[in-house]
């Protein structure tokens, strides 16, 4: 598979996640569409980050939980909604399962090993993985808030003049 | 914004608005946006507002603006909801028209009344969504198509247990300990029976679904905005429900075997 279609695959699995997931906090239908493709979008261009540039996978997420923030604010802009709406379920599928996964299984090969020189490796297993998972955690969340912040005023405004828009138009 | 006169009767304003700020804090809206809206409503029929959130309740003071003898105060108990965006959206939404139209209250409480009834999505659609959904995801973290399967059917039968004893009213810790330990140990049957060549991937990704991400991220923004004290409430209760998914990650994992042999 050539780089680019891995790109794209990526990012269509990334706004199945996403829209499956979202239709757990029961979101507008319109919403569920544009956080989809802003997921897709968020997920591919991580994994662009990751294997072309030297950023590592917290850097990567940093910027594409902004890059989420930025365009979930486009978007409550366009159809008035407010923007958390679309960067909640679309920053879904960047959630670090993986590390946390493997944090808690070294967790127990500690708990359960005598030998010294597993102990020492599992000591660094926990905290490489436990660390990542954090770090990818805070980046995803800080990066996504950090335009509701930029654009404060305006962010509690998107859902305004639904309605004045409507009677302008009739 | 024209002077306004205060038309409405203040016991009324006042009912109306704790509803309207439980609902918002109850279906996962940030604090900030709580406040912002319960205050605009309250302006556009000539009353300040001010209020506290912690975790548990709200306590609000509705004043006239112009006699501020006229005023009441409450505190009304928090309800925990389930999580609903389109509820978000369609509360912020009526703020904003209420402030720009100059609705009467009966009107604008009739539109809430309709908002809060609209049923939701059906579980049954939520249940397979959010089956593919985790596949999906399963895929993202390298899992190959049996992986991906065996996901769908660990996800299919956590959350339908999720669903059935949050129906019932269950504490929220037991239902995410008990859905994360049927989930995965449905997950762990692909390593016994050796299905496919990533059944690790399979076992983590099976309890992801779990995750409450909106409360987290919502921890954050309240935190950042200086409503610190119910932001770091949000978190230690996200961190609670996590440590619940860990614990029922960790009996599988006990009771498989796995995690002695890396």
């Amino acid at each position: 598979m050539s780089y680019i279609s891995s790109i794209f695959f990526d990012g269509l699995f990334a706004a199945a996640a996403s829209a499956g997931f979202a239709t757990i906090s029961n979101p507008p239908k319109k919403a569920i569409l544009i956080s989809a493709s802003l997921a897709a979008v968020g997920h591919g261009l991580r994994y662009f980050l990751m294997n072309s540039t030297p950023l590592d996978i917290t850097s990567a997420t940093f910027v594409s939980a902004f890059t989420i923030g930025m365009g979930s604010m486009l978007c409550a802009k366009l159809v008035h909604f407010p923007a958390e709406i679309f960067s909640f379920p679309s920053l879904l599928p960047m959630v670090p399962g993986m590390y946390a996964y493997k944090t808690i299984l070294s967790l127990i090969s500690f708990m359960k090993s005598d030998d010294e020189a597993l102990l020492q490796h599992m000591i660094i297993e926990i905290f490489r993985n436990g660390l990542t998972a954090l770090g990818i955690m805070t980046a995803l969340v800080v990066g996504a808030a950090i335009p509701l912040f930029i654009f404060y005023e305006q962010s509690f405004m998107m859902t305004r003049r639904k309605r004045s828009a409507k009677n302008q138009d009739t | 914004m024209n002077e306004k006169n205060c038309t409405e009767d203040i016991q009324e304003l006042s009912d109306f608005l704790l509803d309207y700020a439980v609902s918002l804090m109850g279906v996962g809206a940030h604090t900030a946006r709580v406040v912002r809206n319960t205050v605009r409503i309250a302006e556009c029929y000539g009353y300040d507002v001010d209020m506290t959130i912690f975790q548990r309740n709200v306590t609000m003071t509705v004043k006239n603006s112009h006699d501020s003898s006229i005023r009441r105060t409450y505190v009304r108990k928090l309800i925990p909801m389930a999580l609903n965006l389109r509820v978000i959206s369609k509360l912020s939404a009526l703020s904003w028209d209420a402030y720009d139209d100059c609705l009467p209250l009966n009107e604008v409480k009739a539109v809430y009344a309709d908002i809060m009834a609209e049923p939701p999505i059906s579980r049954w659609f939520v249940l397979l969504a959010a089956s593919a959904g985790n596949a999906a995801f399963c895929r993202l973290f390298g899992g190959d198509i049996y992986a991906m399967g065996i996901v769908f059917i660990a996800t299919l039968i956590g959350f339908l247990v999720r669903q059935e004893l949050m129906k019932r009213h269950m504490d929220h810790r037991i239902v995410f300990f008990i859905s994360a330990f049927l989930a995965s140990l449905i997950a762990s049957a692909g390593v016994h029976f050796n299905i496919g060549g990533t059944q690790d991937v399979a076992i983590a990704v099976s309890v992801l679904y779990l995750i409450p991400g909106v409360p987290l991220i919502n921890s954050i923004i309240d935190v950042i905005e200086g409503h610190v004290l119910i932001g770091l409430s949000r978190a230690i209760n996200a961190g609670i429900l996590i440590t619940c998914i860990a614990l029922g990650l960790y009996m599988t994992l006990i009771i498989s075997g796995l995690g002695t042999d890396i």
